[in-house]
C-alpha cells in the first residue's frame, strides 16, 4: 500500500531530510514510525501525502507512483488518504460541525447526510457534544481527537497520523488508539508516526525507526505484560 | 475511489455561493471598495447612454416628418410676407404651411427657454423673425427637384433663410455617435480600472485564507472547489456594482427630470425624456458582471498549489 523505493529528500546541498529510505507497507498493516525530533518523521509524512516531493527515488501509495502524478490527480488521491496533521490543521473560524461537514462536501456527500456522519464521527472520538463549539474552545487533546475524526469520516484507504497522541493524558492515548485499531480491523492501513515509546512497544506492530533520515531499525514490537494499551491490540495476557 | 467531484454537486455551488457572500460579509470594506469601483464606472457609461437615448429619441420623433423653416427678414412688409405665401401655395411640397408671426415666436421662446425669457424681456423690441414651417414628405426633401425649388425660394425678396431641420438632425445624430463612443471609451478604461479593483481585493481575500486554502488543497479539495468561491464573490462584486450603477442612475434621472426639467429649456426637457430601456439596461448588468468575472479570474488563476520541488 505504502512502497518507498530509495527514497532521498534534500531541501538544500546542507540539509538531507531522508537518505536512501527503502520500505514497504502492506495493506491492512497497522506500523508505527518512530524516531528522535529532526529524524524526518514529518518529512517522510509529507512525501506520502505529497506535500514535498523526493529528490531520489520513487513513492508509491495505493498503486500510484507519486512523482509521475498529475497535479490534477492530486485531490482525488488525497481523499483515499485520512490524514492528522501535529498542529490539527482545523479551519479556525468554522464548527467543529462545519470543519466536518466541510471534508465531506468535498467528497460530493449529500447535505442531509452531513449531520448524521458528522455525529458518527464525534461521537467515536467521544466529542458529540462539542458539534457546534469553534475549534480554539477546545483544548489541545480534543483539537487533535476532531482532527482524527475529521481523517476518519470517510473511512479512508490509508490513515496516516503525525504524533496524534502527543497533546493526550494516557486514557485518552488508549481511547484514540482504540479508534486506529478499528479502522484497520475495517481495512484501512494505519501508519501513526510517535514518540510514545510506552505505545509503541505494547502494541505488537511492526515499528520502522528513522534517525538523522535513515532507517535504522525495522522490526515487530513484543509487548510486555500489563500494558496500557494491550487490551486495544488483543495481545499480552 | 470515483471522482466525484468531476461534474460539481448543486451543493457545492450552494457551497461557493454561501461561502462568497460570507467572505464578502466578512471583508466589507474591501468588498465595498470593488462594489462602488464598478458602480462608479457603470454609472459613468450609464449616463452617457441615457443621453445618446434622449437624443436618439428626439430624433426619432422628428424623423417621420422634414420640416423646412422659410425665416423672413424682419423688415419684411406684409406685400412681401403675401408674395412668399402665394409661392408656396402654387407649388403643392409647400402647401402644408404654416404662419408664425414674431409674436407667436417669441412666446415660444419664452416657452421653451423659461431661464432667458428675462434676457429677451429687456430688449426694446421683439428680435425673432417670422417665419413659415412647411412639413415636407422625407421622400420629397432629398429630391433633385426639391433642391431646385428651394434654391428658387431663397431668391425671393422678403426672405432671410431657408433652414431644412433634416440638417440639425444629421448632426444629432452624429452628435449621438460620438456620445454613445465616448460613454463606451470612458466606461471601458473604467470597467478596466474596476476589474483590476476586483482582481486586487480577490488577491487581498485569498491571502486572508491562504492558510485554509492549504488545509483545504490537503484533505483533497480541486482548485476548482477552492477558487469557485472567489470566482462567484468577484461576480457578485460585479452584480451588485452594476444593479447599484442603475439605481443610482435611476435616482439621477429622476431626480433631474422632477428637479430640473421644468424649470429650465426644451434641451433638459430632451435630456429627461425617459431612462433607458431594458435593452440597455441588461447589457449594463452584463457588463458589471464579466468586469467582477474577469477580476477574480485573474487573481485566482495565478492561485494554484506550486507544484512541489524534487531539489
Amino acid at each position: 500500500m505504502i512502497h518507498f523505493y530509495h527514497v532521498t529528500k534534500r531541501f538544500d546541498q546542507y540539509s538531507t531530510a531522508l537518505h536512501d529510505v527503502t520500505f514497504h507497507i502492506e495493506k491492512g498493516e497497522f506500523v508505527f514510525l518512530t524516531g528522535a525530533s529532526g529524524a524526518g518523521k514529518s518529512t517522510l509524512l509529507k512525501l506520502i501525502l505529497r506535500q514535498i516531493q523526493p529528490s531520489d527515488g520513487q513513492v508509491v501509495v495505493n498503486g500510484r507512483n507519486l512523482k509521475s502524478m498529475r497535479r490534477s490527480q492530486l485531490p482525488f488521491f488525497r481523499r483515499e488518504i485520512g490524514m492528522v496533521f501535529q498542529d490539527f490543521k482545523l479551519i479556525e473560524r468554522m464548527t467543529v460541525f462545519e470543519n466536518l461537514s466541510f471534508i465531506l462536501t468535498v467528497l460530493g456527500i449529500p447535505p442531509r447526510e452531513h449531520k448524521k456522519r458528522a455525529y458518527g464521527a464525534l461521537r467515536a472520538v467521544s466529542l458529540h457534544h462539542k458539534l457546534n463549539a469553534y475549534p480554539l474552545q477546545l483544548s489541545g487533546g480534543e483539537q487533535q481527537r476532531i482532527a482524527i475524526a475529521r481523517a476518519l469520516i470517510n473511512e479512508p484507504l490509508v490513515i496516516v497520523a503525525d504524533e496524534p497522541t502527543g497533546n493526550l493524558d494516557p486514557d485518552l492515548t488508549q481511547e484514540i488508539v482504540q479508534i486506529f485499531a478499528e479502522a484497520n480491523m475495517r481495512g484501512s492501513t494505519v501508519l501513526i508516526a510517535t514518540h510514545d515509546r510506552e505505545l509503541i512497544e505494547q502494541s505488537g506492530r511492526r515499528v520502522i525507526t528513522l534517525d538523522r533520515g535513515r532507517i535504522t531499525d525495522e522490526r515487530v514490537a513484543v509487548p510486555q505484560r500489563a500494558p496500557r494499551v494491550e487490551s486495544i491490540f488483543g495481545i499480552g495476557g | 475511489m470515483p471522482h466525484r467531484d468531476d461534474a460539481l454537486p448543486q451543493t457545492t455551488f450552494s457551497y461557493f455561493f454561501r461561502e462568497a457572500a460570507r467572505r464578502m460579509w466578512v471583508s466589507k470594506r474591501t468588498s465595498f471598495v470593488a462594489v462602488a469601483m464598478i458602480a462608479i464606472s457603470l454609472f459613468i457609461v450609464g449616463a452617457f447612454l441615457l443621453v445618446a437615448e434622449n437624443l436618439g429619441r428626439a430624433v426619432a420623433q422628428a424623423g417621420g416628418k422634414s420640416r423646412v423653416n422659410i425665416y423672413l427678414t424682419t423688415d419684411a412688409t406684409p406685400q412681401q410676407i403675401a408674395a412668399v405665401d402665394s409661392w408656396l401655395a402654387a407649388h403643392g411640397e409647400f402647401a402644408g404651411r404654416r404662419f408664425v408671426s414674431k409674436e407667436v415666436a417669441l412666446t415660444r421662446f419664452r416657452q421653451y427657454f423659461a431661464n432667458l425669457s428675462d434676457v429677451v424681456g429687456q430688449l426694446d423690441e421683439n428680435p425673432f423673425p417670422a417665419s413659415f414651417e412647411c412639413e415636407i414628405a422625407p421622400a420629397v426633401a432629398q429630391s433633385p427637384a426639391f433642391a431646385q425649388q428651394a434654391k428658387e425660394l431663397r431668391a425671393i425678396p422678403g426672405i432671410d433663410e431657408v433652414q431644412f431641420d433634416w440638417e440639425w438632425v444629421e448632426k444629432l445624430k452624429k452628435l449621438i455617435n460620438l456620445v454613445n463612443l465616448a460613454g463606451i471609451i470612458a466606461g471601458g478604461v473604467l470597467a478596466i480600472a474596476a476589474a483590476f479593483t476586483i482582481a486586487n481585493v480577490i488577491r487581498l481575500t485569498m491571502l486572508l485564507y491562504r492558510e485554509e486554502i492549504d488545509i483545504m488543497r490537503l484533505v483533497g479539495a480541486t482548485e476548482r472547489m477552492i477558487r469557485g468561491p472567489f470566482l462567484i464573490e468577484g461576480i457578485l462584486q460585479g452584480f451588485i456594482g452594476a444593479v447599484a450603477a442603475i439605481a443610482l442612475l435611476f435616482a439621477a434621472f429622476a431626480a433631474g427630470r422632477h428637479f430640473l426639467a421644468p424649470h429650465y429649456s426644451l434641451l433638459w426637457s430632451f435630456l429627461f425624456n425617459g431612462f433607458l430601456p431594458w435593452r440597455k439596461l441588461l447589457p449594463l448588468l452584463a457588463g458589471g458582471t464579466l468586469a467582477g468575472y474577469l477580476g477574480s479570474w485573474l487573481s485566482v488563476r495565478e492561485s494554484g498549489e506550486e507544484e512541489p520541488l524534487s531539489s
